[in-house]
């Protein structure tokens, strides 16, 4: 049982709303639908268990909430880049469980689309929107972290079939996922980035092995992964070899500058909660009057408008049809740091409450301490901060190598 | 005005006029400066049409602003642009003289003044500071401790300009003495009028730190890129790499908040924020700038430590520390306690 209530309706945007309307829709049914369990600045709130989280996300998108660019044909709402920025900015608004399933929706789904057959559009997209299928992202592996051109797992064709063999490591929830976006070698090592292959792999195929790694939140989130002679139809690979990975380069692009679109929004929800949660306490009511605090909280608000900006403008570039190139890493970088930034703070000020603690202040505690650990992970995936800084000074500055 | 918008002007095609208008004005005295950029209309670009401007929104004068910092326009533009508005309601004579560069008029930014009502004049006495470029100047414009400002000449008896004080060789600034300074009253500029000029000021700050970054980390490329050491230019390693990776990072985040400071939902938040942002990473852009380029940055011939200079005289100028503070204690005074978001959820 979600709590989700099925007598509200299940639409949040039908029929042609547009503009304040549309987000004024969208911010109705996440208030009347959103489980207070799932809220984790309520006290109600409790983890969210998977099949619940499938539930909930499903039923975000029957309302219209999950595909919201993707094309009808394929199941998704049609709408544009700037009705995406609105309904994000309405879903970042509220303190919501994380998607299950980001990878298949802002990661496999964008490269099928960019690359996929039509087949495989009409055969991978609607189950992903509907959360009938889970994916998983398969690019690392023990000796290719950031460096994927040093990848090992080894795609070999035997004629309509493709077998892998080899292993990944840092696959965010292989354990629950139903399919796997596999990056391979179909050539010898010495191509690096040439002869790269992508691949949806079925997690429950013959000789597919999932071991979780508990990670510092406590919890069981990421996997290695071991592929042994594991078969592929040919018809669950996504373009050809070189291709696929070519347009996947381009599809990444954009997908750093416009995942999780709701995060600077969300950023706001947590500083909200942060300050409320303070000024419940006698302790914390004072620190955050003090004006060390106050500035403190002033560069929170400016790092949260900074990163705001950042989006926006991508997202003006984008529906302006300019190519974003590299100029995504400057806002992963930007939210990455600054998010950790605030995490301390929010441990730094939980940590001054008055004795006996208030329920208010327990479940702040609760909510940040994971946030705090879990933003050490957001200067390390999808490209570490070093990494995005020598994209930033190869690509946009185009400093020479200076030989 | 309206029907330039309507043709499709944008802001950008400012940056290029400004850029050329402020290379001429390099040799030329403040009032020949005030001439030329008059002339190519760049003192009115967001003045009223009946005070002879252009009637553009605040964000046709970011483009401006930037060019005259990234030229280091020894020109107090800022100041000019922001009267030209501010003036008309009350003095419209006075805003038409500052547009078509007939009157060099600037403002104190720190401090404020008493004034006494004498019949129709009223008596300033009082301490204001940060005003720049204003030993040149006909007119300042003084905050008074009542609400509002006033539009003072310089050469009125009792008005002492002390010696520039402050980092910024390009546009200096001068503390001002005011003793029983008699002016007419009716060069009061309300309250409302003050609020907005103090809002837009937050904005141009902001243009005239980028245009200060964007030249500071050009030269900090063009030397990493050009200058060799062991065998091979700076930029090969991965340090300096990162250090101007970091630095254009800086530079975006200021120009992106810009853009959304002057966008249509813009308001005090937004222009705080550009303000904020742009003291911060503008002084940490040409800081690195300075230290990127070695010995040669603490060099009085390298430009960079003129920008520098300038970015801090900015960042005190707005008061950044208040300001952040501020916007600190605004937004917890807006958030209620816990208890009370938990009975509305």
């Amino acid at each position: 049982m979600t709590g989700i209530d099925t007598a509200q309706p299940a639409t949040a945007t039908a029929g042609e709303l547009s503009g304040e309307a549309y987000r004024v829709a969208i911010r109705r049914w996440l208030r009347a639908n959103l489980p207070a369990s799932f809220r984790s600045d309520s006290a109600a709130f409790a983890s969210p268990s998977l099949q619940q989280s499938i539930e909930w996300e499903a039923a975000l998108y029957r309302a219209g909430l999950a595909g919201i660019t993707w094309p009808k044909a394929y199941g998704g709402h049609g709408r544009t880049l700037r009705e995406h920025l609105i309904a994000n900015q309405e879903i970042g608004a509220l303190a919501m469980p994380e998607s299950v399933n980001s990878i298949g929706k802002e990661l496999a789904g964008p490269i099928i689309l960019a690359v996929g057959t039509e087949e495989q559009k009409h055969r991978f997209l609607p189950a992903i929107l509907e959360m009938r299928d889970i994916w998983c992202q398969g690019f690392s592996e023990p000796e290719a972290g950031s460096d994927l051109a040093g990848l090992r797992t080894r795609a070999t064709r035997d004629g309509d079939i493709w077998r892998i063999t080899g292993q990944k490591i840092w696959t965010s929830g292989a354990y629950r996922a139903q399919r796997c976006l596999v990056l391979a070698r179909t050539g010898p090592l010495e191509d690096r980035h040439r002869g790269l292959a992508m691949f949806a792999v079925r997690l429950d195929a013959k000789g597919v092995r999932v071991r979780p790694i508990k990670s510092i939140d406590d919890r069981e989130s990421f996997c290695e992964v071991f592929f042994d002679d594991v078969e592929v139809l040919q018809s669950d690979a996504l373009g050809a070899p070189d291709e696929g990975w070519n347009a996947a380069i381009r599809v990444l692009e954009i997908e750093r500058a416009t995942n999780r679109m709701y995060r600077s929004w969300r950023f706001e929800n947590e500083l909200r909660h942060l300050i409320a949660a303070c000024k419940s306490d006698p302790a914390l009511a004072q620190l955050v009057a003090n004006p060390r605090y106050e500035a403190k909280i002033g560069e929170v608000v400016v790092d949260i408008e900074v990163l705001k900006a950042h989006v926006e403008t991508a997202v003006d570039a984008l529906a302006n049809g300019d190519k974003i190139g590299a100029r995504g890493s400057l806002a992963k970088l930007h939210w990455s740091e600054a998010h950790q930034r605030f995490a301390a703070l929010a441990l730094e000020l939980l940590s001054q409450a008055s004795l006996p603690q208030l329920p208010a202040v327990q479940i702040a505690r609760r909510r940040f301490e994971a946030i705090y650990l879990q933003a050490r992970a957001e200067t390390i995936y999808a490209g570490t901060t070093e990494i995005q800084l020598g994209i930033i000074a190869d690509r946009i500055l185009q400093l020479s190598k200076g030989k | 005005m309206t029907t330039l918008i309507g043709e499709g002007l944008q802001p950008s095609e400012f940056a290029v006029t400004a850029a050329r208008a402020v290379a001429d004005c390099a040799a030329l005295g403040p009032r020949e400066q005030a001439k030329h950029l008059a002339n190519d209309g760049l003192l009115g670009v967001i003045a009223s049409e009946e005070v002879g401007g252009l009637n553009l929104p605040l964000a046709f004068a970011v483009p401006v602003v930037a060019a005259a910092s990234s030229g280091l326009l020894s020109f107090p533009l800022m100041e000019v642009l922001l009267l030209s508005r501010a003036l008309k309601e009350a003095l419209p004579r006075a805003a038409g003289a500052v547009v078509s560069g007939d009157m060099l008029a600037t403002i104190a930014w720190q401090g404020s003044v008493s004034a006494e009502r004498e019949g129709e004049s009223i008596v300033l006495d009082g301490c204001v500071a940060r005003a720049a470029g204003v030993r040149d100047a006909d007119t300042l414009l003084v905050r008074l401790n009542t609400g509002g400002a006033v539009l003072m000449p310089t050469d009125s008896e009792g008005v002492v300009i002390e010696d520039a004080a402050g980092l910024d060789l390009t546009v200096p600034d001068h503390a001002v003495r005011l003793q029983g300074v008699a002016v007419p009253a009716a060069s009061v500029v309300p309250e409302n009028a003050w609020s907005v000029l103090c809002s837009d000021a937050n904005v141009l700050r902001a243009a005239a730190i980028l245009g200060s970054a964007e030249t500071c980390l050009a030269m900090a490329q063009e030397h990493a890129s050009t200058r060799r050491q062991f065998g091979r230019a700076l930029s090969y390693n991965q340090a300096l790499r990162h250090s101007l990776a970091r630095q254009k990072l800086a530079l975006e985040g200021i120009r992106h908040a810009l853009t959304r400071s002057v966008g249509d939902e813009a308001g005090a938040l937004e222009r705080d924020a550009v303000f904020l942002a742009a003291a911060a990473y503008g002084c940490a852009i040409s800081e690195g700038a300075l230290q990127v380029h070695g010995g040669m940055g603490f060099t009085w011939d390298v430009p960079v430590h003129r920008h520098l200079r300038r970015v801090r005289a900015l960042q005190a100028q707005g008061n950044a520390s208040e300001v952040l503070a501020g916007l600190g204690r605004r937004t917890v005074a807006a958030i209620a306690p816990a208890s009370d978001i938990a009975v509305r959820a």
